[in-house]
């Protein structure tokens, strides 16, 4: 007798039991699409969407029905969509992240795992609402504690936390992704950059050039072009000619000027390089220096006697090409 | 309790490797790896990402793009006045609606700040816009400009001006019929309010008011692509300082080139070459009327300007607008006219320079001399005027002479939208007549 009864009410809990799951796994389902395509958009609000099926199971409703009633304006949405803050992408690449490494099996720890969940949660779904797991499911009551203990924590702030506990778990996580991470400095006004709506700051793009393509450069030539002036010194003990030609009839010194490295001036002057030695365009070292106005290596080549007198190609003296009256040009030669 | 864990596992690192639920892990898995998917394909494909805003406000969405049914014109018919919501839209409680009075020098001081130091940036934060004052009062009081148009929100207790947007009055013929509109600007949330969502309240607070005006439609621009872009252009520039450009990283110095070379390459005459080549004056605000209306009427999206209009948007202001023509030395018509207006931006950090000096190409029309010529000319006075770059979009018949003039193309696009006014299948850059600042 007892035992017919006993198996009628195991019966009865099993059913249950079972038609809870079933109900379970439609909402989260149901959940899941939703999510998919709330995570590259801002994930902190999404009021019940119109589509979702009368048939979603309790807990999901309940959820909803509560957020709807504690968000500040009741038009959730409006505030949504058209302003894609650097936070909300960035939390939503963090978050990718993290889920392409829990794929690819990287060990994250446990308690760091759990925070994360939390934070995820209110980001995505605001304040924990659900009830609490039964003692025995570790996992989800563990889980269910990460969020539960965050209580009404901001939609922004746990972003916020969200991508620092992944900063310090993948320091290098951004590099790959497709948001661009800025400095911690800047991560507020990087936002700036592209409004939503207005004009577009834009600058050259960088092409590769297609002049001097065939040009050839000695060793000496990039060091002068750089700056390098232990380079160039290493260059002409070796014995390398201090006024070796590129392709284009450019000594070191015309490099050294056209780049404005006045330290590299100096040392190529003084190991006796032709400060008059005119380029394929006829043009000498100090055509360069007046037409890159770097007033301070014009000067040092007209002490070193520079000659005014040379035209280029053009007919152009330096001083038919001196942009402003520089008093040297004048007392000299 | 298999299930929960899908919907968790993807940004809750869904504490893994533990041994009871193995079949259920795999199937987490496969959906995090479906859904990280998801997440790069949106991301990298504009028209795929969801616009919860835009798709519910009148403008073109991508889903029509193929539906041949949807004829060109209004999205929505305009509803009656008083339908029209009374009140503004309700900001945070911190936060509340001022309206601007240019007029006031100390308003207009607080809003060049707030745009000086918080409108937009490029993408590396290198260089910001500085509408200059002087600009803003041109940009947003053309004939018969709304002042309640002039949209400002301001921190209750500090008075601080915070978030500004704008609409100013147009008439822009869409094919053949010519519409009024709104051109909607200067929209600019100060950076430490950015994540308030202000923009999208500022967005409907704007349309609210246009439509009090029995306005219906407007043209806007953006950076980014929205639903749905009547065309996309993009910048084209002219170095005039190529030293200085090089010097703030607005163009970079290949390692095979010479400053030398690049200075020379982009030398220009001392004086414009046009004989006739003179400055706009206000006795030639009915020829260049006559100039504009008749060029403008070979685009598909252009404005329909007036006298009053030309006056104002194209009669020169020192720093803001320049406008030249060629008059005939012979028979003293107008034959030509070119125009830019005057946006520096400041340098952010470099030592040497604190701003940029940016022409900006506006409209240009070529009757007799050719239009390169024209624009050399331009190009000779911006440099005489100290301007450090020459920009302009691929729009009207630019084209013909980027190249030849020695502009290189720019890394910024610039989208440009209708409001409420559908051009199904959009236009060609060169289709469109229509310059916003």
């Amino acid at each position: 007798m007892g035992g017919d009864w006993q198996e009628l009410a195991q019966a009865a809990v099993i059913g249950l039991l079972f038609a809870f799951l079933v109900a379970k796994l439609i909402s989260t389902v149901i959940a899941f699409k939703e999510d998919n395509l709330r995570i590259t958009r801002s994930p902190p609000t999404s009021p019940a969407a119109p589509t979702t099926p009368a048939t979603s199971a309790p807990p999901q409703a309940s959820l909803e029905g509560v957020r709807g009633d504690t968000s500040d304006d009741g038009s959730d949405s409006d505030w949504e969509g058209v302003e894609s803050t650097e936070l909300d992408e960035e939390f939503s690449a963090a978050s990718a992240f993290v889920a392409a490494s829990a794929a690819s099996g990287t060990s994250v720890p446990e308690q760091a795992q759990l925070q994360l969940y939390g934070l995820y949660k209110i980001a995505t779904e605001g304040p924990c609402t659900a009830p609490q797991p039964s003692a025995l499911k570790l996992k989800a009551r563990a889980k269910w504690n990460a969020w539960h203990k965050l209580g009404a924590m901001p939609t922004e702030e746990a972003m916020q936390k969200y991508i620092t506990v992944v900063d310090e778990l993948f320091p290098n996580w951004s590099m790959g992704s497709s948001t661009k991470k800025k400095d911690e400095d800047t991560t507020v006004s990087a936002s700036s950059s592209k409004g939503p709506m207005g004009p577009v700051f834009s600058s050259l793009m960088y092409e590769e050039e297609d002049q001097g393509n065939d040009l050839e450069l000695g060793d000496i030539h990039v060091s002068a072009r750089e700056g390098a002036v232990d380079d160039i010194t290493k260059h002409l003990v070796a014995g390398v000619q201090v006024n070796l030609r590129d392709s284009e009839g450019r000594t070191p010194l015309h490099w050294a000027v056209d780049r404005g490295h006045l330290n590299s001036v100096e040392i190529l002057v003084n190991a006796s390089a032709d400060v008059n030695a005119q380029d394929n365009e006829g043009q000498t070292a100090l055509h360069y220096a007046v037409l890159c106005e770097r007033e301070d290596i014009a000067e040092l080549l007209v002490k070193h006697h520079a000659d005014l007198q040379i035209k280029d190609e053009d007919g152009n003296t330096v001083r038919d090409l001196c942009p402003s009256s520089w008093s040297f040009m004048n007392q000299a030669n | 309790m298999a299930a929960p864990n899908n919907n968790d596992a993807a940004g809750g690192a869904s504490a893994s490797g533990t041994t009871s639920e193995p079949a259920q892990e795999d199937t987490s898995i496969e959906a995090l790896a479906r859904r990280v998917q998801e997440h790069m394909t949106l991301a990298s494909n504009p028209t795929a990402r969801r616009h919860k805003f835009w798709e519910t406000q009148p403008v073109g969405q991508f889903r029509d793009a193929a539906d041949h049914s949807l004829a060109d014109g209004a999205i929505e018919p305009p509803t009656p006045l008083s339908e029209v919501r009374a009140d503004p839209y309700p900001l945070p409680a911190a936060f509340e609606w001022y309206t601007c009075d240019l007029d006031d020098d100390a308003l207009l001081t607080d809003l060049y700040a707030l745009l000086a130091h918080n409108y937009v940036e490029d993408d590396e934060n290198m260089f910001r816009f500085n509408y200059s004052p002087a600009f803003l009062r041109w940009a947003l009081r053309p004939p018969s400009f709304f002042r309640a148009w002039h949209i400002g929100v301001r921190a209750k207790e500090s008075k601080k001006l915070v978030a500004f947007i704008s609409g100013v009055p147009a008439r822009i013929r869409a094919r053949d019929d010519v519409v009024r509109m709104a051109e909607i600007n200067f929209l600019c949330v100060h950076k430490k309010l950015r994540s308030k969502r202000l923009a999208p309240v500022l967005i409907r607070e704007v349309t609210r008011r246009v439509h009090q005006e029995n306005i219906w439609q407007a043209a806007y621009t953006a950076g980014v692509v929205l639903p749905t872009p009547i065309t996309t252009c993009r910048y084209w520039h002219r170095s005039l300082n190529p030293k200085k450009l090089i010097d703030v990283g607005f163009s970079r110095l290949g390692p095979r080139m010479t400053m030398s070379r690049t200075v020379r390459l982009y030398k220009l005459p001392d004086a414009p070459l046009t004989p006739g080549f003179r400055q706009m004056e206000l006795r030639d605000v009915a020829a260049v009327t006559r100039l504009l209306r008749a060029y403008l009427a070979k685009f598909v999206v252009a404005p329909d300007f007036d006298e009053m209009d030309v006056e104002h948007w194209l009669l020169p202001r020192e720093d803001v607008v320049d406008s030249y023509l060629v008059e005939s030395p012979e028979t003293h018509e107008v034959t030509d006219f070119c125009s830019f207006y005057t946006l520096p931006s400041s340098v952010l950090n470099n030592a040497n320079y604190a701003t940029l000096k940016a022409a900006y190409s506006y409209y240009n029309v070529a009757t007799k001399t050719p239009l390169q010529q024209l624009m050399n000319d331009a190009l000779i006075v911006a440099k005489q005027k100290n301007y450090d770059v020459f920009n302009a979009l691929d729009v009207m018949e630019n084209e013909s002479f980027l190249k030849e003039l020695k502009f290189g193309p720019g890394d910024g696009q610039l989208h440009y939208y209708l409001y409420n006014y559908r051009i199904r299948n959009g236009i060609k850059p060169s289709e469109l007549g229509l310059v916003l600042l």
